[in-house]
């Protein structure tokens, strides 16, 4: 064979084989390959994720499950008056809680589609990827739960959308809707390799599009990572919340070693004597009678955007908040033994320590997470 | 010439493969350990919750859970040296509430042989006490404040007694790194420069009812227990006890009263001494059964 004939036959052979390969790709659709997530642990973060292994993060599932959470046709409706999505309870700029100036919601209190209000108060969505313990305020999800159906974000979505106090939707009609909607199958080909839309995959998306909203770059964070200083309040109510003979915060809502200011673990802080009005508390996913009146400790940052607070919405204000740890804690047999000072009825801050205490929690706001656009409301819709 | 060629190749086989079992040989014996930790309380086992004990004050007391560092663990062989179970800087964290905790297995394969007695720290060293070393839960919740020192509390043990007004009084026996605070009676102790006012943080100012941290102390001790009377013998598993008899924290050298103290004491280093000199007999090693 001479040296231009087998050049000519090999390109020959490559040429069939590459053609060939491209006709048998049609056959089974375009190539599924998503973008792997880039997810960065910020400085001081735990480097454990809570992500279940059969839905991990990709560029497309997050831009998806935004899509999804910003519209209102969640509710599997069209009317105007009958739109709901989770951001609807669930608002950047109030820290992903309703806020306490809601136009809707008057104080705060969220109800659904079906008017009936919701059990609790809504919960901030900040940093969920890295809660391993439940989510909710008495955490009624988590990962080994055997009550299948309970067990993570994905499980949130089917529960939002279906409950009388949320979106009162049927997930039949909701997948049926936007397999119709123009630009919805193509993005669900490009994050689940299917443009068959199944609400399995509206739950997938969206529950990635949860896990992506991190907030790590408040005052305090830069102070932690050595940027910044913070002023001398700040620094004093720093100390307060983090000693016992202070404000004694930090057990529960954590610190410098543990930036997410929050356990995600849960207790009685002392706020009542009697928990009969209490009929979803951590008790009654444990039975121990000891969890009576014991919620989750949410975490602080941006905590002054969102509100009312405690799990009833009982504090209208952070200054009430402090005023309570300060003044208004009482004794029970089930008060966690963290609140040591209850005996004193708080931890009695005066009012330097108090507005000392108010400015830390306040460096805790992150505003670049508030207005990243990133996690905020898509320009258009992709029928837009 | 074909034949010869074999041969050599066989003989080549022949070495490669004797050597190779040679090495084997004279690779040392060892095995592997596994620790149960354990609490009791005046010989039982720990229940929490419950208002059932009476420590040697005569406090009525519960714990409610138990959270601690065991680090730097070691097995002491028959003439007095000491083996290490782990790389250097190894910290375990055991909880009364998360089971898997309290089993240990150590991380690096361990000489067979017989040995008396084991070795740890209670809590974290110096080397070990590093602040954000833990990023993950739940170790990172046990971070000690960078302003009391940094680092981790070495050990939760969270209660509540009955104090002098006959209440259900919470407490909370945090140890860690303590603090000496200026115009406290034993600043004279030291040496301060001037630069020594803020040494736990620049710009940290204390609040109103504190004055400055000036110097801080660590409160963890090496713990030495003889008496394993333990044999481990090649590719064999030894397991052990280690107990921690919660009642001998408040016992001796000092007569721990809740009522003295309070129920919080991380900025207290007189009681933190005293809840660390009296860790001298608080643990035993048995052998499990
Ligand atoms: C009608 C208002 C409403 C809507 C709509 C809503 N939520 Fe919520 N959400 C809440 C409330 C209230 C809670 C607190 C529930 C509880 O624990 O009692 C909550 C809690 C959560 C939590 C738990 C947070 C934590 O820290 O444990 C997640 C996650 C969440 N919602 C995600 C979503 C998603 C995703 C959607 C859209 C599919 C959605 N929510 C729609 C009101 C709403
Ligand atoms: C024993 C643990 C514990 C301690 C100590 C503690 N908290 Fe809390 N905190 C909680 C729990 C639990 C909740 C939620 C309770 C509920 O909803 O009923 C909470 C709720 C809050 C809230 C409202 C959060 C929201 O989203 O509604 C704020 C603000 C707050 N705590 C601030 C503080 C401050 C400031 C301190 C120190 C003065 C402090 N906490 C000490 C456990 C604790």
């Amino acid at each position: 064979m001479s040296r231009t004939r087998f050049i000519f036959t090999s390109a020959f052979a490559i040429i069939l084989f590459v053609g060939l390969s491209a006709c048998r790709d049609k056959h089974e659709g375009p190539a599924f390959k998503p973008t792997p997530y880039p997810f960065e642990i910020p400085f001081a973060f735990p480097n454990k994720l809570n992500i279940p292994t059969d839905n991990p993060l990709t560029v497309e599932g997050v831009a998806l499950g935004r899509y999804l959470f910003y519209d209102g046709r969640l509710s599997g409706r069209t009317h105007a008056d009958s739109l709901m999505s989770c951001s609807s309870c669930h608002i950047q700029s109030n820290n992903f809680e309703a806020g306490i100036d809601h136009p809707v919601f008057q104080g705060g209190y969220v109800h659904g589609l079906s008017g009936k209000q919701t059990t609790h108060v809504v919960l901030p969505l900040v940093n969920l990827v890295w809660n391993s313990s439940g989510y909710g305020w008495n955490g009624f999800i988590f990962t080994n739960n055997p009550i299948t159906g309970q067990r993570s974000i994905e499980d949130i979505v089917r529960i939002s959308v279906m409950a009388e106090d949320e979106m009162m939707g049927d997930t039949t009609r909701v997948k049926a809707l936007f397999q119709q909607t123009t630009g919805y199958p193509a993005l669900f080909q490009a994050a689940f390799g299917s443009s068959n839309i199944t609400f399995r995959n509206i739950e997938r998306a969206i529950a990635q599009f949860v896990r992506t909203l991190v907030s790590a770059d408040s005052r305090f964070d830069q102070y932690l990572r050595g940027e910044i200083q913070l002023n001398q309040g700040e620094l004093n109510g720093y100390v307060l919340f983090t000693t016992e003979e202070g404000a004694d915060c930090f057990h529960c809502h954590g610190g410098g070693g543990n930036p997410l200011f929050t356990t995600h673990l849960f207790y009685n802080n002392g706020k009542d004597t009697v928990f009969d009005q209490d009929i979803a508390d951590r008790y009654h996913i444990t039975g121990d009678p000891m969890h009576k009146g014991a919620y989750k400790a949410p975490t602080l940052r941006n905590i002054s955007r969102g509100g009312p607070f405690m799990h009833d919405g009982r504090f209208k204000t952070l200054d009430e908040v402090i005023d309570f740890y300060s003044h208004q804690v009482r004794l029970s047999p089930q008060v966690d033994p963290l609140m040591h000072h209850v005996l004193k009825g708080g931890v009695q801050l005066t009012d330097q320590e108090k507005s000392d205490l108010k400015a830390f929690i306040l460096s805790l706001q992150d505003n670049n997470f508030l207005n990243n656009p990133a996690y905020g409301r898509p320009e258009k819709f992709p029928d837009q | 010439m074909a034949k010869k060629q074999v041969l050599w190749f066989l003989v080549a086989l022949g070495i490669g493969l004797t050597a190779c079992n040679d090495n084997q040989k004279e690779s040392p014996a060892t095995g592997s350990i596994t620790i149960h930790i354990r609490h009791t309380v005046d010989g039982n086992p720990l229940i929490t919750d419950s208002l059932m004990y009476t420590n040697e004050a005569g406090n009525h007391y519960l714990i409610n859970e138990i959270q601690w560092f065991i680090s730097d663990i070691s097995l002491v062989a028959d003439d007095g040296s000491n083996i290490a179970l782990d790389a250097d800087n190894s910290a375990y964290y055991v909880d009364t509430d998360i089971p898997e905790s309290m089993r240990i297995q150590a991380g690096m394969p361990v000489p067979a042989g017989h040995y008396k007695g084991i070795a740890f720290t209670f809590g974290l060293d110096e080397a070990n006490n590093i602040s954000n070393r833990f990023v993950n839960p739940p170790e990172s919740f046990m971070f000690w404040p960078e302003y009391l020192g940094g680092g981790y509390h070495y050990m939760k043990l969270n209660g509540k007694w009955i104090n002098e007004d006959g209440l259900k009084a919470p407490f909370n026996f945090h140890l860690g790194t303590g603090q000496i605070y200026a115009g406290s009676d034993r600043d004279i102790l030291f040496d301060f420069g001037a630069s020594s006012q803020y040494l736990h943080c620049e710009g940290f100012h204390p609040p109103q009812n504190l004055s400055p941290v000036v110097a801080f102390v660590p409160n963890y001790f090496r713990v030495n227990l003889t008496g394993t009377d333990a044999s481990l013998i090649d590719g064999g598993n030894l397991e052990l006890i280690i107990e921690m008899q919660v009642e001998n924290w408040f016992r001796t050298p000092n007569t721990y009263d809740h009522n003295v103290w309070g129920g919080s004491i991380m900025q207290q280093q007189d009681a933190l001494k005293s809840a660390s000199e009296n860790g001298h007999d608080v643990f035993i090693v048995k052998p499990l059964n």
